[in-house]
């Protein structure tokens, strides 16, 4: 959370003086106001370089030239697919002299389903997804929603239908949108939701998500700095208040209708077992119940040793209150039995955990219902967010909704209705401007998920606007954009610059907010996993299905459901994969994922960070990850003419220079294979292994 | 065996943040800052210290008052006593437990304790035993969070006390993070930088062979080897690092390289006990088999105050579950626990009066809550809130004396009432932090450290 140090007093001068401000009227957010699709020359290129050229002229910029091919080759995958080409696509690429050679692998890659792998990433940051958060409900099956993303990017669903499916895909014609829902269900921690978690929780992530405000300020109060009341907030709460979690069933009708005498058995064989440890602790029932009578008074004690039919209507209540204290537990006989006993007894104790641990259920997947009582009850406004506090009723609404909302049907229609409008400025503008951060490390406005006065203006408004504006007119197609995007001149910019020209440019722009050259910047966490793994030859690019677990995290079962093989055993997946949440008594974020900045998916994240550390460097020089690939790489390298070549092009995308060559080949000179592993780990350790270049 | 840390999440990240370099211009990291100027603008103390550091142990689970150092008379056992906790709003009734202690009475005030704690007891002179702390939490997670941070509400992600003395005084040793935490916590909370930043978190450290991961080289690779290697690499990536001179993404794994290196060097020097003396290691039980892992924790503590830590924290028995101090099966569960911690803990005291560090080093002894006086199964105890006892030893606190009573079963606060954040206030005033001034604003919104509360136990102080 950022935290501002404003001295207190500071802060309410200011404050008061906003407020004092709040009868003036304000400037209405640049944001909000219609998107002016910009002029542009017939014949210009790709208007990205026409918008971007004309903003760099103004501020006397002078743009990198053309990065090398191996370059762009690696850029483009690890942006888009998130993984570094192989030796052969290398090989392929250099080859090619076609003018269409770059497209021809855009268009590759935008239609490999890794890139529906790598995109769904981002997205999930931004829409807070997690496998494990605090005990909630959605946590049986919240992969699917995660493997929902992946297949729709892949898919190319237009974003305003990816959009309607997040919000009401319980109502979709589509069947499969209802994994969609995940999103809005992942809230509740009850099926009956009694603290509106999923309404409060669907204002919060919707509004910054898909309209890059924070509605969130103004659950308390009106928002201090947006056009956003307390009442607006109230209002697109009231979209969802008709909302009830909903368990749907993602079983076969006979496996359903068999699913009691499973249970059955599974009771059956919790008996066996329970009968078996039985045998052994009946002998020792007496000699503990005689211990237990020395802790009582001896009136109470001398109703225990009553003849239970005996004992009057008092006795018995007497009986009852003292039954914990005499009841013996199962680490008492423990501390009782003979050492054989206790052997055999903890073995079938621990038999019997194992199966308690895992009744057999019916997988299940966790979606959102309307519910018609709530539907017809009124909406409240909480004084102060204190939910024990109604105000106001309130009427379904949303912030900026224009006089005329005619709500219809489901509640949330009408709001989408207005959000998902071509002409709603807002919401091609949020869109495209996650997209160009993705590309670019940084959105063309800085705060993605705040468009209002505390965030950051565009620093190319044109540009933002045109991007908007062709988002529309293209339908809404992300994979359209991705193409304009990384086929513009701007993208395939060389991250270096002559010295001369770099400090000149940085003089004038020292942050590369222009992008006077391509900004090198860290991989994320995944990204560098899976590029070590694909460099050791294992990386398992199998798509969707169930989290893994990172090493450090703990095997833990779900309380309210426990499924049987919760986690997938495979960690050589792609880093989606690797399970990640947050949960108040263990950790839940591997502290892989934790070191290089990924984050639990309690919060959505706007943006993550990419800090550079040292303990990062240590992870790679010493960590186990690298060494156990540098011994693979190792013999993948070893049969190789040129182990040195091939390993560079394998690790780096790229053939060695020269020098490179023979510094590699001294350090290998005469040491034969046993260096190979030493050049192997090198490659991995290597700065430009973990930058997008 | 692998544990789940839940410190290592947030911790790690503090780590990072507080090494990482360059990037956005300033210098992120306090922890190896060369000179004052990157110690926080603004922060500082409100009045003259006493303490430079806190050591603060927390036993997970909940202390049973009535076991330890708060000794009650056994007439009341076997009564049948209401219960204030209780299941779905009704009262039950619950049997007091007979307490089979065997109390001593030490130092010149004649201080009772019980026989688990004999070391602790050597060294009662030194403590200010607390028996009127209360809390309103009954759970342990809650009560955990209510501790570390003062506060119930759980709207706002709001920090842990070593936090907030990170964050007001900074690193004192620009080689070492101003918060660090051994042992594992039973809640998150209990090492949160919360709202001031995941930077302010706890970093954890071990007292093992190495105070981080990742720190010693790979099994069966000579340093010779490696220094080899780190000699290519670096030729390696010469070109890279000077095309990208001036990317601060790029610089900052330059300097990480450099700092990565420092630390292999520097980080076992801190964790090597061998340079200790035999008897200073004894002293603390470590090389013993039940004191020795708790031992090594105390050692370290001491280690890290004299290279002026502010708030180094100790966790024990926390971890998955509850808490191991839980005895809601059999208070003879604390019985192996007091072993593994009482020999300890009265080493850290005397060894840090026998090197002059006690006056400027206060050492806490807390709990989430304690227990209550009845039986919940068996011949265990529930939780209980309404009154429990923690102590507080050396940075200006009167040694030899008991403050605040509980009634005379050890149910409830009967004298001087304390709550959480009196012992959390006490602390602050003796590193020189007013608590009434600790604020910070959030989102446009001012978030007090304490709101509740009486303020310091000036009685304990001298």
């Amino acid at each position: 959370m950022i935290c501002n140090r404003i001295p207190l007093g500071v802060f309410l001068v200011v404050a008061a003086a906003l407020y004092a401000q709040e009868t003036k009227p304000k400037p209405a957010l640049w944001s909000l106001r219609p998107v002016v699709r910009p002029e542009l020359p017939t014949g210009g290129g790709n208007p990205i370089d026409v918008l971007v050229a004309r903003k760099q002229e103004q501020k006397g910029l002078s743009p990198a030239g053309r990065a090398e091919k191996a370059t762009l080759l690696r850029r483009l995958y690890l942006d888009l697919l998130g993984l570094p080409p192989s030796p052969e696509a290398v090989d392929a690429f250099l080859a090619d002299a076609s003018p269409e050679a770059y497209t021809k692998v855009v268009d590759r890659l935008l239609n490999d389903p890794q890139h529906g792998v790598r995109y769904a990433r981002h997205w999930l940051d931004v829409l807070g997804y997690a496998d494990v958060d605090h005990g909630m409900l959605a946590e049986p099956g919240i992969h699917h929603w995660r493997d929902w993303v992946i297949t729709a990017l892949n898919r190319d669903v237009p974003y305003d239908q990816f959009v309607r499916a997040h919000v009401a895909g319980d109502l979709s014609a589509n069947p499969g949108d209802v994994f969609a829902t995940g999103f809005l269900a992942r809230a509740a921690h009850s099926p009956v939701d009694r603290t509106e978690e999923v309404a409060f929780a669907a204002v919060e992530k919707i509004s910054s998500a898909f309209m890059a405000m924070t509605v969130n300020c103004a659950k308390c109060h009106d928002h201090m700095y947006d056009p956003i009341s307390q009442r607006d907030y109230y209002a697109m709460k009231a979209l969802f208040d008709p909302l009830l979690p909903d368990k749907r069933l993602l079983a076969s009708a006979d496996e359903i209708l068999r699913h009691p005498d499973v249970l059955e058995n599974w009771k059956a064989r919790q008996d066996a077992i329970q009968a078996r440890m039985d045998v052994i602790t009946r002998p020792y029932e007496k000699q503990i119940f005689e211990e237990r009578m020395t802790f009582l008074p001896k009136d109470v004690e001398a109703v225990f040793r009553k003849d239970p039919a005996a004992r009057t209507s008092e006795e018995q209540a007497i009986v009852k209150r003292y039954e914990t204290v005499v009841v013996p537990d199962a680490r008492k006989f423990r501390d009782v039995m003979k050492p054989d006993e206790t052997v055999r007894y903890e073995a079938i104790r621990k038999e019997l955990t194992e199966l308690r641990r895992d009744p057999p259920v019916i997988p299940a997947f966790w979606s959102v219902r309307v519910d018609a009582e709530r539907a017809a009850a009124k909406s409240h406004l909480y004084l102060g967010g204190d939910r024990t506090k109604k105000g106001a009723e309130v009427q379904p609404g949303f912030p900026f909704a224009p006089q005329d909302v005619a709500f219809k049907g489901d509640r949330r229609q009408a709001f989408l209705g207005w959000l998902t409008a071509p002409e709603n400025p807002l919401f091609a503008r949020v869109a495209v401007n996650r997209l160009w951060q993705w590309h670019f490390g940084e959105g063309i406005a800085a705060t993605p998920s705040d468009f209002g006065r505390t965030g950051q203006m565009p620093v190319n408004p044109a540009l933002l606007d045109w991007l908007a504006s062709e988002f529309v007119q293209r339908k809404f197609s992300m994979k359209a954009m991705h193409r304009l995007i990384v086929t513009s001149g701007l993208y395939q910019r060389s991250a270096v610059v002559p010295p001369d020209q770099e400090a000149a440019n940085r003089a004038i722009d020292p942050g590369n907010k222009h992008l006077w050259k391509f900004p090198v910047r860290r991989l994320d966490a995944e990204a560098i996993r899976d590029s070590v793994l694909q460099a050791a030859g294992t990386l398992d690019t199998s798509i969707g299905g169930r989290s893994f677990r990172g090493e450090d995290i703990m095997e833990r079962r779900v309380m309210s459901a426990p499924v049987t093989g919760h986690y997938d055993t495979r960690s050589n997946r792609r880093g989606i994969y690797m399970g990640r949440g947050a949960d108040t008594s263990m950790n839940m974020l591997p502290s892989y994922l934790s070191l290089f900045d990924a984050e639990d998916g309690h919060t959505p994240c706007a943006r993550r960070e990419r800090s550079v550390t040292a303990p990062q460097v240590l992870f790679l020089l010493n960590g186990s990850l690298v060494q156990e690939a540098s011994k693979k790489l190792a013999k993948r390298l070893e049969p190789a003419g040129d182990p040195v070549h091939y390993g560079f092009k394998l690790v780096l995308g790229r053939p060695p220079s020269p020098a490179e060559r023979d510094v590699a080949l001294s350090y290998l000179q005469g040491a034969g294979a046993a260096r190979l592993e030493g050049f192997s780990w090198m490659l991995m350790n290597l700065s430009e292994f973990v930058f997008l270049p | 065996m692998n544990f789940s840390n839940p410190l290592s999440a947030p911790g790690r990240r503090a780590f990072m943040r507080r090494m990482s370099f360059g990037v956005g211009g300033a210098a992120l990291g306090c922890l190896w800052a060369e000179d004052e100027k990157f110690l926080r603008a603004g922060s500082g103390t409100h009045f003259a210290p006493k303490v430079k550091s806190v050591i603060f142990l927390f036993m997970c689970g909940g202390v049973s008052a009535m076991d330890t150092f708060d000794p009650k008379d056994n007439k009341w056992a076997g009564k049948m006593l209401e219960t204030l906790n209780s299941n779905n709003g009704k009262p039950q009734l619950r049997p007091v437990l007979h307490i089979p202690r065997v109390w001593t009475r030490y130092g010149k005030a004649g201080t009772p304790v019980c026989e688990w704690f004999p070391h602790i007891g050597g060294v009662m002179d030194d403590i200010a035993v607390v028996r009127s702390m209360y809390c309103h939490e009954v759970g342990h997670f809650p009560a955990c969070w209510e501790m570390s941070t003062g506060h119930r509400n759980r709207l706002f992600d709001h920090p842990s006390i070593g936090a907030w003395t990170g964050y007001a005084l900074g690193a004192a040793n620009k080689n070492l993070p101003a918060f660090v935490n051994m042992g594992r916590p039973s809640a998150p909370a209990q090492a949160s930088g919360g709202y001031l930043g995941v930077q302010e978190g706890a970093t954890p450290f071990q007292a093992g062979d190495t105070p981080l991961d990742n720190l010693k080289l790979p099994a069966g690779l000579s340093r010779v080897e490696r220094d080899r290697q780190m000699e290519v690499l670096a030729k390696l990536n010469r070109q890279f690092h000077e095309q990208h001179a001036f990317d601060a993404e790029v610089a900052a794994r330059v300097r990480g390289y450099e700092l990565a290196g420092t630390l292999q060097l520097a980080g076992p020097e801190l964790v090597d006990f061998s340079r200790e003396p035999e008897h200073v290691r004894k002293l603390y039980g470590v090389g013993e088999p039940e004191t020795d892992e708790f031992g090594r924790q105390m050692l370290l503590a001491r280690r890290l105050a004299e290279r002026g830590v502010r708030f180094i924290q100790v966790c024990h028995g926390g971890g998955m579950g509850n808490g191991k101090w839980d005895a809601h099966d059999d208070v003879a569960d604390h019985g192996p626990l007091a072993r593994q911690t009482d020999k300890p803990i009265a080493g850290l005291i005397r060894d840090l009066k026998q090197r002059g560090m006690l006056d400027s080093t206060m050492v806490v002894w807390a709990t989430e809550f304690g227990r209550t006086p009845y039986s919940q199964n068996n011949v265990g105890r529930d939780h209980n809130p309404h009154g429990f006892t923690c102590w507080l030893a050396g940075g200006g606190v009167k040694g030899g004396i008991v403050h605040g009573a509980t009634d005379e079963i050890g149910y409830k606060v009967a004298e001087k009432p304390q709550y959480v954040t009196d012992l959390q206030a006490t602390v602050l005033q003796q590193m020189g932090l007013d608590h009434k001034k600790m604020h910070v604003v959030v989102n446009g919104r001012p978030l007090h450290m304490i709101e509740e509360g009486t303020g310091p136990i000036q009685a304990i102080l001298g």
